[in-house]
């Protein structure tokens, strides 16, 4: 059985990541390959130099007192089912932005998102669902002749 | 040129008709942005600066500038009328406006508001004006040691300032310059952290950082509050106010504007510093200090003038040093540079346009501040009504597009996605942002500032405790460190 004394809080859960991370990148920055002729600084130092710094600061986090700095917000439930929805229709679009265009693309995100977010009023959804990613696009490869990906659609 | 004809020239600058729409179209935009509660200056100029690629540079940093003062007052909008302060800055605004609002006088506490930000507005312009060449000229003389130590104080200055723990300041510092250093060491033409990835040769760009940490980050955040849903918010009511409350109003909004502006001056303060300093400076100057907190006008009306005038100081240190003093003001350099703008001394010689321009339209925006903000004050609030969840989605669609078009990089979007969760972890566990983003625009010019001074010296270390300069900004920026750890011990001693 765990006593609380012992229980590892927040900061303590995030200085062992912050610590597995900066051994980890103390360990890339040893491999930097030095430079041919002598110089006072050399590539490799300030990230020698940081990597040393983030795992002094993790030890000094993990013996840092858990204060209750944690928002008032719900931690479990539909909110949080909403942030990694989120997150994965922002992958999503981007591993469909080439093959679909920036027009499809960004209308499906945009729609998919709100209705995600409870909103239900179709003409609109569907008006800002299209008509802003279609500004866009005219706006940027018409106006600014900057090149967004056509995808499926013609123009 | 004298400081008149100089504004002149600027006023030429930033009367353009194209410039006068930038100044308009950036005070507005910022007000918008800055009302939505959880995205601030921070958000709105991320957000904002794809718009400015391929601008003239002076136009770019006008547009940039109106947002930054206007998402100021916009979060005081927010903080009014719903008690959700979009920013920090606007927080002590909402000790009294929102308890006025509870009054029915919603109306007079965003007038109040409005009238004090102009002030505060103006007032710091005019130091800016006189205040930026003189230090420029001093800054002529420094040499990279002395950069580098600026920089240093200019970090350990907003980590110490950060509301939570030292320790987590000092850790975002630090993943802020790692960020920084990844890609081809100019000097060196060594690759760092690239892991035979292209799209990772010139570095990570900051406003896939900034919008990630900041903006997706943010929304993030709302949806987790339950943001999707608007909240209520209080009727506006009349706008006028009598000359009793004018008369009330007038200490305090001198008193902080003047405040406000050397406060914001200073690395690592800024307009959340200065409206509590603002704020607590009136209530214990006042004869009414028991009426703070409960609907007070001179609660609203000095954290109001202080945060504007703080906004006008730290353009000082960003346009005459180069070297920003804040998360807002290292965004705000990050454009600049994207233009091909490097602030610093020389701007003032070299682009004075830029620099006079800019002046010049601060007085423009916040007359075009006051216009949208008294008049128009019951139609833009209810951008506070719009429903939340589509206005959610379109800021993730823009977060998207800005650094999209950064790179046209599908690969820049994951790494948004991966900042935004980064930004979203550390705010929940109380890490502060500012010094990650300012570290980030920071870090490679540290780096690049203390090699010079290395190579001038021959690689003696001691260069920088052998400048007079460069020592006292180091010890200072030691001192910024150690002195909340010092007043802790002292604290505790007493009890």
């Amino acid at each position: 059985m765990t006593s609380n004394r012992f229980r590892l809080g927040a900061n303590q859960v995030l200085a062992l990541v912050l610590a597995v991370f900066a051994v980890w990148y103390l360990n890339e920055a040893f491999q930097i390959r030095r430079f041919p002729l002598p110089r006072p600084v050399d590539s490799d130092l300030f990230p020698k130099v940081l990597g040393w710094l983030l795992l002094g600061l993790s030890a000094l986090l993990f013996l840092t007192k858990n204060a209750d700095t944690r928002p008032s917000e719900p931690a479990t439930g539909r909110p949080w089912l909403e942030v990694l929805l989120t997150a994965l229709a922002i992958a999503l679009y981007a591993w469909a932005l080439r093959p679909l265009g920036f027009v499809l693309a960004s209308a499906l995100l945009v729609a998919g998102l709100a209705v995600l977010y409870g909103y239900r009023q179709w003409w609109i959804l569907a008006t800002v669902a299209i008509g802003l990613p279609l500004l866009f696009y005219l706006a940027l490869t018409r106006l600014m002749a900057i090149n967004l990906p056509a995808g499926l659609l013609p123009f | 040129m004298d400081a008149f004809a100089n504004l002149l020239f600027g006023f030429q600058i930033a009367l353009q008709p194209m410039n006068l729409v930038y100044v308009f179209a950036g005070v507005f935009a910022g007000t918008v942005i800055g009302m939505l509660p959880g995205l601030g200056p921070i958000s709105a100029l991320a957000l904002m600066i794809p718009i400015t690629f391929g601008m003239e540079p002076a136009s770019g940093l006008i547009l940039m500038a109106g947002v930054y003062y206007g998402a100021i007052f916009g979060g005081s909008t927010s903080s009014i009328l719903l008690n959700a302060p979009g920013v920090a800055g606007t927080v002590a605004t909402s000790f009294d406006g929102y308890p006025m609002a509870r009054q029915g006088k919603a109306g007079k506490a965003l007038a109040i508001a409005a009238y004090a930000s102009f002030i505060g507005g103006t007032i710091s312009v005019v130091f800016l004006m006189l205040v930026a060449p003189a230090l420029s000229k001093v800054a002529v003389a420094f040499g990279p040691a002395e950069y580098f130590a600026l920089m240093v104080l200019g970090l350990t200055a907003v980590v110490s300032l950060s509301d939570t723990a030292l320790v987590k300041g000092l850790i975002a510092a630090v993943l802020g310059v790692m960020i920084s250093i990844v890609g081809i060491d100019l000097q060196t033409g060594t690759q760092r952290f690239t892991f035979g990835q292209p799209h990772l040769l010139q570095g990570i760009d900051f406003l896939v950082v900034a919008l990630g940490v900041f903006a997706l980050a943010e929304v993030f955040v709302l949806l987790l509050r339950g943001g999707a849903k608007a909240p209520p918010t209080q009727a506006i009511g009349s706008l006028k106010l009598d000359r009793g409350e004018i008369r009330q109003m007038a200490g305090p909004v001198s008193r902080s504007s003047v405040l406000g502006f050397f406060i914001g001056v200073l690395p690592g303060a800024g307009a959340t510093v200065a409206s509590f300093l603002g704020y607590s400076m009136e209530k214990r100057l006042a004869k009414d200090a028991s009426t703070f907190g409960k609907g007070n006008i001179k609660g609203v009306a000095a954290p109001e003038a202080a945060n504007n005038a703080a906004c006008g100081g730290s353009f000082v240190p960003l346009l005459t040093l180069g070297v920003p003093g804040s998360g807002t003001t290292a965004v705000l350099l990050g454009a600049l540079l994207v233009m091909g703008v490097t602030p610093g001394p020389m701007m003032l010689q070299q682009r004075p346009d830029v620099f006079w321009g800019v002046i010049a339209s601060m007085y423009i925006g916040n007359i075009f501040l006051l216009i949208l903000n008294l008049p128009l004050i019951p139609l833009l609030a209810r951008i506070l009504e719009l429903p939340r969840a589509l206005l959610l989605a379109c800021i993730i669609l823009f977060c998207m597009i800005g650094v999209y078009a950064v790179k046209f990089s599908a690969f820049d979007l994951y790494l948004l996605l991966g900042f935004g969760l980064l930004g979203l972890v550390m705010r929940l566990n109380g890490f502060p942002l500012a010094p990650l983003i300012l570290a980030l625009i920071l870090g490679a010019l540290m780096e690049e500032n203390m090699r010079r001074a290395l190579q001038i010296s021959g690689g003696d270390w001691t260069v920088f405790l052998t400048k007079p300069i460069s020592l006292s900004l180091l010890a200072l920026a030691a001192f910024s460190l150690l002195a909340p750890v010092l007043w802790r011990a002292v604290q505790l001693a007493r009890r």
